[in-house]
């Protein structure tokens, strides 16, 4: 029973429970005021978008591929729906078409990879340079705001209690994608790509198809999430969302998914995201600059591959060393799974 | 393995929704975690810039530092995000700063309207938000902003040098800015463009504003494609510190500093080495030590209740003097309320390397 | 493409060619839309600007044929050209020569860091780098304390190294700066080519676990590919503080993505085993055209730029698939015929014994 705890503790998600549960013994402890309403609000709030579209990056990183473009998508979607608000066009209207353009570039994206056989890192390369000029054109160096009060409302009361639109949205999107990515066909799929697009399209998966799935709903869940970031902001600016797309990416390759594919699970990507916003709320009430926090973040990230393995390595090392020593009876060769070696998921 | 992500997951969400309810249960209704302070007691202060790594936010902090040990108070916690993080960090410093206990914030802002609704929140916390070197551009959120000098008279400023510079026949110039979002530079552009409709102006020739986005590599490429593009024109106007002496280090680098100058808004003991040499005849700025020392004294006493944010309030501010409250002309649509610190410095040849001398000490 | 040219080389040779006539055609349309396009000074400037990122590029490379890659490049870049720098500003007498070579020593440290552990510490390379591309910008900004390097600090002959030029022809210059860059390209092409240590990578990069079951030293390989690229970006660092000479905490913020988009335009597989350094240089001066050309378009306002750029990319990228992927069908189908009249012929002379070639 406890060796059967252990085992299970030091899978990849086990790590990270464990290193939750640091930060959260930590922040309780340490940091006023950690566990009042407001406080867990604001810390879901203030990472809620990038936490969104983790959900969906995760989908795009198992099957193998990247998105460089999720934040600029961001940026276009806030971008739309201001400048269609901003010329008359109804709100709802307004953001309707900014997700429609979400899905568009996502597809376009997606037919680009998948059909014309580019690496998504240079499709998508182009496109977080040219959704962001897209965005620049729309709203140039304005700044856009006045929208109405039930859209700001939404992005900034609680609709249920304290949780907010965007709150109980991640919290439907998470649900949604764990039974996708674990229980249904598509999920298996994007397993199945990841592990190797020409094995799946040898044996009649169709990787095409799949693939402009999950490109447009990358673009479509970014595009939604820019819209309730301009509502969480109540204005708008061309530069709305710049520079997440390497934290939305850590914090899925935190969450023990490989950037090769095939490996991953939405548990781990759950636990780093719970994990990077809890540390994010300590280190800034505690007072610690942002320089810091990118770089314990960083620290973090390194370390808690590194670790495990070079424990692992020891580990290895001794029972060698136990082995030369009564060469008699070796000891049986127990490899651990190490993170290089992409045992979880 | 499914089974076991699925218990983790289950334990994780129990965890979670544990810890809301948790917190939900401790907590109804909410107390604000901020203290009030009176007269003479210490206040726990942020001093929020851009972002870190600057040295006129520096400046600034020594100068809050320096207001702080005078008044008796604890020393403001200098904090702020990172360069590429920075409207994202500062919103979300300001909107923890009441949990973290903050009695006021003072923020140099560069999320522009996009902060209102932490500020907002702050306020309604009890943590005070004064603005200083760049504001909230509608007001929201803010009880006053500490105004480096008037925005309007920074246009007037900027055409005068250029004028100077090039003399009655004027000549076409570029403007190099910092982001096309950074609030401030565009208040002063706008106010520059605003100026120029005067007649005495009239040879003056605005070609083209670009972007150097406060990097210097790409603030140098853009002078350098000004210079190409533009074979007729005679200045670069930079007002930002960080595009001011990369457009002068590119007009150096080209060797043509006897057809092109620079001119704009820098530090002194930046630009020494170009305004002795010519490339960067004149150009203007405040001090940065003071702004942060006046800040930090108007928000002691707007926090310890003996100054409140009304229009015609007066206060002594240390060694500064005094100073008055009142309503901001320059931004006349919304209910802005300012301090103007001012004057402008001008340099040139002859005071340049006394100034900074001054900065290096 | 005749079918001569076709029986003699494989496509995969083309792709040099074809991204050099993709580049050649943006220059055609640039030179109809910029006046004066091809003048000296604006040449000299283009040029010039591709020294930097193409010394990092070729460091890249050789990370990325390994099936590995490093973004922490940038900050490797901007801590560098600072600490050089506040060095220069405290003790000017300093040769300029000892400089670089002091970039070059942060560089390798640094680059050895990410080598122990990506290739001894087994965590994967984007990892890896994505936190010591934040760790290295932390330690910049800790170590600065907010002070900027000036060029008025620098010793005096920083000022002359931009425009030092090794050789020019009618006003057309080669920089000095540009000159390094291109011999490193070379020594980094040699490399690939001819030592077996560039063998390997291509070995290694291929498949990981064939190379290090036939015995390959793969992780040393992979440490010193590390090292090389470590050491290159301090290179870069010490061009950086002769190019721009003031230096900010935000110095080459950015330079990790324009490099990767670099080498990847250029056609190195970013799951490795393939690709070469006049691929690289030929995707630096690529994205350099495109960046370059786009800020001297006069009709072009500033806000429509990075939407084109964007674009831009995207249609260098297929263009370059596309014809490759056309002229391997025809490879192809050149081959087969070609097979078939062998087979043909072997049928007649042999009666049938040969099965396929």
């Amino acid at each position: 029973m406890a060796r059967e705890l252990l085992r299970r503790l030091r899978s990849w998600e086990g790590l990270l429970f464990v290193l939750l549960l640091v930060v959260l013994a930590y922040n309780i402890a340490r940091v006023p005021n950690f566990l009042t309403v407001t406080n867990q609000v604001n810390l879901f709030q203030l990472g809620i978008e990038k936490a969104i579209v983790v959900l969906v990056m995760t989908f795009v990183i198992i099957s193998g591929e990247i998105d460089l473009s999720v934040a600029s998508m961001m940026g276009l979607s806030a971008a739309t729906a201001a400048y269609l608000f901003q010329s008359g066009v109804p709100m709802v209207v307004a953001i309707l078409v900014a997700l429609a353009v979400g899905a568009g570039f996502g597809l376009i994206n997606g037919y680009f990879v998948a059909v014309v056989g580019l690496s998504s890192l240079a499709v998508t390369l182009a496109g977080y340079v040219g959704f962001r000029g897209l965005a620049r054109l729309l709203v140039q160096d304005n700044s856009v705001g006045g929208f109405p009060e039930w859209f700001t409302d939404l992005g900034q009361k609680g609709l249920v209690g304290p949780l907010t639109l965007s709150i109980l949205l991640f919290f439907i999107l998470a649900i949604i994608g764990t039974i996708v990515l674990h229980f249904s066909g598509l999920g298996r799929l994007t397993y199945v790509i990841g592990n190797s697009a020409a094995v799946a399209r040898y044996s009649g998966v169709s990787v095409v198809r799949t693939r402009l799935i999950i490109f447009t709903m990358s673009g479509f869940i970014s595009a939604l999430a820019g819209v309730l970031m301009a509502a969480r902001l109540g204005a708008v600016r061309a530069s709305t969302a710049e520079g997440f797309e390497l934290d939305i990416i850590t914090v899925v390759l935190l969450g023990g998914v490989s950037i090769f594919g095939g490996v991953g699970s939405m548990i781990g990507v759950l636990l780093s995201t719970y994990l990077v916003l809890n540390l994010r709320n300590g280190l800034v009430i505690a007072g610690v600059t942002g320089n810091t926090q990118t770089g314990i973040i960083g620290l973090l990230l390194i370390l808690s591959v590194l670790v495990p393995n070079l424990a692992n390595q020891a580990r290895e090392w001794w029972r060698r060393r136990q082995a030369d020593a009564n060469a008699r009876a070796p000891a049986e060769p127990v490899v651990e799974p190490t993170r290089s070696q992409a045992a979880s998921g | 393995m499914k089974r076991r992500n699925f218990v983790a997951g289950i334990v994780c969400a129990g965890l979670l929704a544990g810890n809301m309810g948790f917190a939900a249960l401790a907590q109804t209704p909410e107390a604000s975690p901020v203290a009030g302070v009176k007269t003479g007691e210490s206040v726990k202060a942020m001093l929020l810039p851009k972002f870190l790594g600057i040295s006129v936010f520096d400046q600034a902090n020594k100068g809050a530092q320096e207001a702080a040990k005078e008044l008796g108070s604890q020393p403001p916690d200098f904090v702020g995000p990172t360069a590429e993080n920075s409207v994202a960090g500062q919103i979300e410093f300001m909107t923890n700063a009441p949990t973290g206990g903050y009695q006021v914030v003072m923020l140099s802002n560069n999320a522009g309207e996009q902060i209102a609704p932490a500020a907002e929140a702050a306020q309604a916390a009890g943590t005070k938000v004064v603005t200083w070197d760049s504001p909230i551009p509608d007001a929201k959120g803010e009880s006053f902003f500490v105004a480096q000098v008037d925005f309007n008279e920074t246009g007037k400023v900027m055409a005068d040098m250029a004028l100077n510079i090039l003399g009655e026949q004027g000549g076409e110039f570029a403007i190099l800015s910092a982001s096309p979002d950074a609030a401030n530079q565009n208040a002063w552009i706008a106010a520059m463009q605003e100026a120029l409709k005067d007649p005495k102006y009239a040879n003056l020739k605005l070609l083209e504003i670009v972007y150097g986005d406060d990097e210097s590599e790409k603030s140098y490429t853009q002078a350098q494609a000004l210079i190409s593009k533009y074979p007729d024109m005679k200045l670069i106007m930079a007002p930002t510190s960080v595009g001011i002496v990369s457009a002068a280090k590119a007009v150096q680098d080209e060797g043509l500093c006897d057809d092109i100058k620079v001119s704009g808004l820098g530090a002194p003991d930046e630009m020494e080495a170009y305004t002795l040499n010519g490339c960067a005849p004149e150009f203007a700025l405040w001090s940065f030590v003071d702004l942060g020392y006046l800040t930090y004294y108007a928000s002691y006493l707007l926090v310890t209740g003996q100054i409140e944010a009304k229009d015609g309030q007066t206060f002594t501010a240390g060694r500064m003097g005094e100073y008055t409250i009142t309503k901001d002309p320059t931004r006349p649509d919304v209910d802005a309320l300012r301090i103007l610190m001012g004057p402008f410095s001008i340099y040139n040849k002859d005071n340049v390397k006394e100034a900074a001398a001054a900065l290096k000490s | 493409m005749s079918d001569a040219i076709l029986r003699r080389i494989r496509p995969e040779q083309f792709r040099e060619v074809i991204l050099l006539i993709v580049t050649i055609g943006l220059l055609a349309f640039f030179a109809t839309q910029i006046p004066d396009y091809f003048n000296a000074r604006s040449v000299n400037r283009l040029t010039t600007g591709l020294a930097i990122p193409l010394v990092v590029a070729v460091g890249q490379v050789l990370v990325v044929l390994t099936r590995n890659i490093d973004l922490s490049v940038s900050s490797i870049v901007g801590l560098s050209a600072y600490m050089v720098g506040t060095m220069l500003t405290r003790d000017t007498g300093i040769p300029p020569i000892v400089a670089a070579l002091a970039a070059m020593a942060i560089g390798l440290v640094l680059g050895v860091i990410n080598g122990l552990i990506v290739a001894y510490g087994g965590v994967p390379a984007i990892i890896a780098t994505l936190g010591t591309l934040a760790l290295y910008r932390v330690a910049l900004v800790e170590f600065s304390g907010a002070r900027t390097v000036t060029t008025a600090d620098l010793p005096a002959w920083l000022n002359d190294v931009p425009s030092a030029t090794v050789a020019s022809f009618a006003n057309y210059d080669l920089r000095l700066t540009v000159a390094i860059a291109l011999v490193v390209a070379i020594l980094g092409q040699l490399t690939l080519r001819y030592l077996p240590f560039g063998r390997r990578l291509y070995a290694i990069g291929s498949n990981p676990d064939a190379a290090r079951m036939a015995g390959l030293p793969a992780k040393r390989d992979v440490f010193t590919a590390f090292v090389i690229c470590g050491t290159l970006s301090g290179l870069a660092g010490f061009m950086f503080l002769v190019r721009f000479g003031n230096i900010t905490v935000t110095a080459a913020q950015g330079l990790e993505l324009q490099v990767v988009a670099a080498v990847v335009v250029g056609g190195v597989n970013i799951f490795g085993g393939s690709g070469s350094m006049v691929g690289a240089l030929l995707g630096v001066l690529l994205i350099e055209v495109l960046q370059q050309s786009l800020l001297r378009w006069a009709g072009m306002s500033e806000f429509v730029k990075d939407a084109i750029l964007g674009l831009l990319i995207l249609v260098a990228v297929t263009a370059d698939t596309v014809i490759l992927g056309r002229l391997r069908e025809m490879w192809v189908r050149v081959r087969r015929r070609d097979q078939a009249r062998a087979h043909e012929a072997t049928m007649t002379d042999e009666g049938g014994l040969a099965h396929g070639a």
